[in-house]
């Protein structure tokens, strides 16, 4: 006899008929199963039909193959068109982007461009967690880039505001439309300045926060010509038009998804450490694969594609080991208003469903996250778990962060693991480094700081718009 | 307490927001948004029930709902990601705040009044956070040692190998130019307005700063015209 636990498939004969079925068993026993009450009636199937008309269950139901026919439109086709009627001009994505296709959520393609990008930088990130963009910045240098052509990092940019929208309620969807699109112009002229095309730098969206909130207005402006003119009026008033029109990526690229692309090379070309001892667990932001769901990164080879590939897929492409945890599915508890204004929540959220999980059911050596918010929340609030006796901690840091440790980034001058308050120090020490070693030299540094001898990732007239 | 036509105004103006039909396709009561909702761990606040008051346009407990409930929402919309109607609960609640707003709720004065200090800095500078605001004595529950290094904070700050980062009063240098366009989007879609709604003492305080800012860059626009007829 099978084994009968609830959702498995009888295939044997032995079910146990019609009538005194259990909930979750699927009875293929020929007896019938059609209708309810009084409506049964025998299908009379022989085994093998029953088997075959069953197939579907057991069958693997994979999401990047599935028809989705009406259910769920693709928004760049309805750019396509607007642009074909010359409403719109999008800010493609070319060949000198060297772009890398992957698959999202539904099996779409979706091109990361590699190359000539514009860091588009994140309030909390740059405010709190530095070694983000440093961290990016440097593996960019890396690989050879050349600043002011492969990359620009400048000072005409600001916040997307999504998080003061999504925290307090002031703002609209035209404020934050107009926001984007003036970021985005941005970046679409900028490399004129550097003597390059128009479209030269594509952006890349350092911020979960901004990359989810840009992704949903894009959807809202293409399919609101109510909404295009409105924002057109402001973009004018700004002299943020092209040829009297708005501009609007093909692609909306978050930094951890240009990580993801390059993350084989950045292990197979830089890494000089062996992190094959490191117990990750990662948290993915919620505004990177909950909001515009069908715009995430999915790889069958990460996970099974079950989960958004994104973080795990730079993590085993390292060679680390990939915790799971119950709750990895859990938001951070930043909340956006609740980190600033209401910090019981925030605190009691992220130590109770992230950072307690992840230390007793995972033992992890290190949180790697991809966001401001989540990284900031689950590093900064475990210090105050003390008072409820709630005695671990885990590093938090961004993926980014931890590959720039395994290719040798210093953890100071450029992880800037410094600002951290969880305990970075235990991962970097089990990595093979000394911390206080490196916290020494760092110190030296700060006194070249302060005798005005600073060292820079690029020409600092670069951000100013300034040649090389 | 409003009347009931003032309550029927707030619905009307909840569900005449373009993005209502977005977020609002039906609902079987399932409750899956709220097995998974953060907040409703941690307060009265059901997404489920979000969507059942104004799918069956409940004008009296809508209102009710939005004195306290709509504000415990996190925003991080996995309650958007499970629905199996494609519903946003989360973007429901974002249309209710900003309907809030706008009738001047005492509710979102409450609620809002701690988030001045950010708004100002949104506002006038286009970041959200900075340097100096996350030190020790602004967020205690941090504990003493958010940072490793101790130091001052301007010598810690230039020692990020980024330019643009190495500020301390914005989280990243933006250029005087960009600000004075940012004024222009806030006056233009009203935000400047909402804001006087919630708290005139601090519209002021913006309403001066912006002021001061747009005569600075009027400023550095005469002196590059001075710089380019010589």
């Amino acid at each position: 006899m099978s084994e009968q636990t609830p959702g498995n498939h009888n295939q044997n004969g032995e079910g146990a008929g019609a009538g005194t079925m259990k909930p979750g068993y699927h009875n293929t026993d020929g007896q019938g199963i059609a209708g309810h009450g009084s409506f049964f009636q025998a299908t009379d199937l022989s085994q093998e039909e029953a088997v075959k008309a069953t197939d579907w269950v057991r069958k693997h139901v994979d999401r990047r193959t599935i028809d989705l026919g009406d259910r769920m439109d693709d928004v760049r086709e309805h750019m396509y068109e607007l642009e074909k009627d010359g409403q719109i001009i999008i800010h493609r994505i070319t060949d000198q982007h060297e772009p890398a296709t992957v698959q999202t959520l539904f099996g779409w393609d979706k091109q990361v461009p590699t190359k000539q990008l514009w860091h588009h930088k994140s309030c909390g990130q740059c405010g709190n967690i530095p070694g983000y963009p440093t961290s990016l910045l440097w593996f960019m240098n890396k690989f050879g880039f050349e600043p002011g052509k492969d990359y620009l990092d400048e000072t005409d940019q600001t916040s997307c505001t999504a998080w003061n929208y999504h925290g307090s309620g002031i703002g609209n969807v035209e404020s934050l439309a107009a926001v984007f699109l003036r970021n985005f112009h941005q970046a679409y002229v900028s490399g004129k300045q550097h003597g390059h095309d128009l479209g030269h730098f594509y952006p890349l969206v350092h911020c979960g926060t901004s990359f989810g909130n840009y992704k949903e207005i894009r959807k809202f402006l293409v399919e609101s010509a109510e909404l295009r003119e409105k924002v057109t009026k402001i973009l004018g008033k700004l002299g943020r038009l092209v040829d009297g029109k708005l501009v609007i990526p093909e692609e909306i690229i978050h930094y951890s998804e240009w990580v993801h692309v390059m993350r084989n090379r950045i292990a197979s070309e830089l890494q000089t450490i062996d992190v094959s001892n490191i117990r990750t667990t990662a948290h993915v932001a919620c505004h990177y694969y909950k909001m515009v769901h069908e715009d995430a990164i999915y790889d069958q080879s990460v996970l099974g594609g079950n989960r958004t590939a994104i973080i795990t897929s730079t993590a085993q492409a390292l060679g680390a080991q990939v915790i799971d945890y119950s709750t990895w599915y859990d938001c951070c508890g930043f909340g956006f208003r609740h980190i600033i204004s209401e910090r019981e929540f925030t605190r009691s959220f992220t130590m109770d469903r992230k950072i307690r999980v992840a230390r007793e059911e995972a033992n992890a050596d290190v949180m790697l996250a991809n966001d401001t918010g989540c990284v900031t929340t689950m590093d900064k609030n475990q210090w105050i778990g003390k008072a409820h006796n709630q005695n671990f901690q885990i590093p938090i840091m961004a993926e980014v962060q931890f590959a720039a440790l395994a290719c040798g980034a210093d953890p100071f001058k450029i992880v800037q693991l410094q600002w951290h308050a969880s305990p970075c120090e235990d991962l970097v020490e089990k990595m093979g480094m000394s911390w206080s070693e490196a916290k020494k030299t760092f110190q030296e540094y700060l006194k070249e700081v302060e005798a005005g001898n600073i060292e820079y990732l690029y020409n600092p007239e670069l951000a100013y718009g300034g040649k090389v | 307490m409003a009347t009931y036509a003032e309550m029927q105004q707030i619905f009307d103006d909840i569900r005449g927001d373009f993005r209502y039909d977005h977020d609002l396709n039906g609902c079987l009561n399932c409750g899956i948004c709220t097995a998974t909702c953060p907040s409703a761990q941690f307060y009265d606040y059901s997404p489920r029930e979000i969507v059942q008051l104004l799918w069956t346009e409940n004008v009296e407990q809508i209102y009710d709902a939005m004195q306290e409930k709509i504000w415990a929402c996190a925003q991080c919309m996995t309650c958007a990601a499970r629905c199996p109607f494609k519903n946003s609960p989360g973007g429901l609640v974002a249309i209710m705040r900003e309907v809030a707003i706008k009738h001047e709720m005492q509710s979102a004065k409450d609620v809002l009044r701690p988030f001045g200090r950010v708004m100002l800095k949104l506002i006038t500078t286009g970041n959200q956070l900075s340097p100096d605001m996350i030190q020790p004595d602004h967020f205690p529950d941090w504990g003493p040692n958010i940072q490793k290094v101790e130091g001052d904070l301007q010598v810690l700050r230039k020692a990020i190998p980024v330019k643009t980062l190495q500020t301390v009063e914005t989280a990243w240098e933006v250029s005087l130019k960009t600000s004075v366009e940012m004024y222009t989007i806030w006056e233009m879609t009203g935000v400047l307005k909402s804001l006087e709604l919630m708290d005139e003492n601090l519209f002021d305080v913006i309403e001066d700063f912006i002021d001061e800012k747009r005569e600075d860059y009027e400023d550095w626009l005469e002196e590059q015209e001075e710089e380019d007829d010589e």
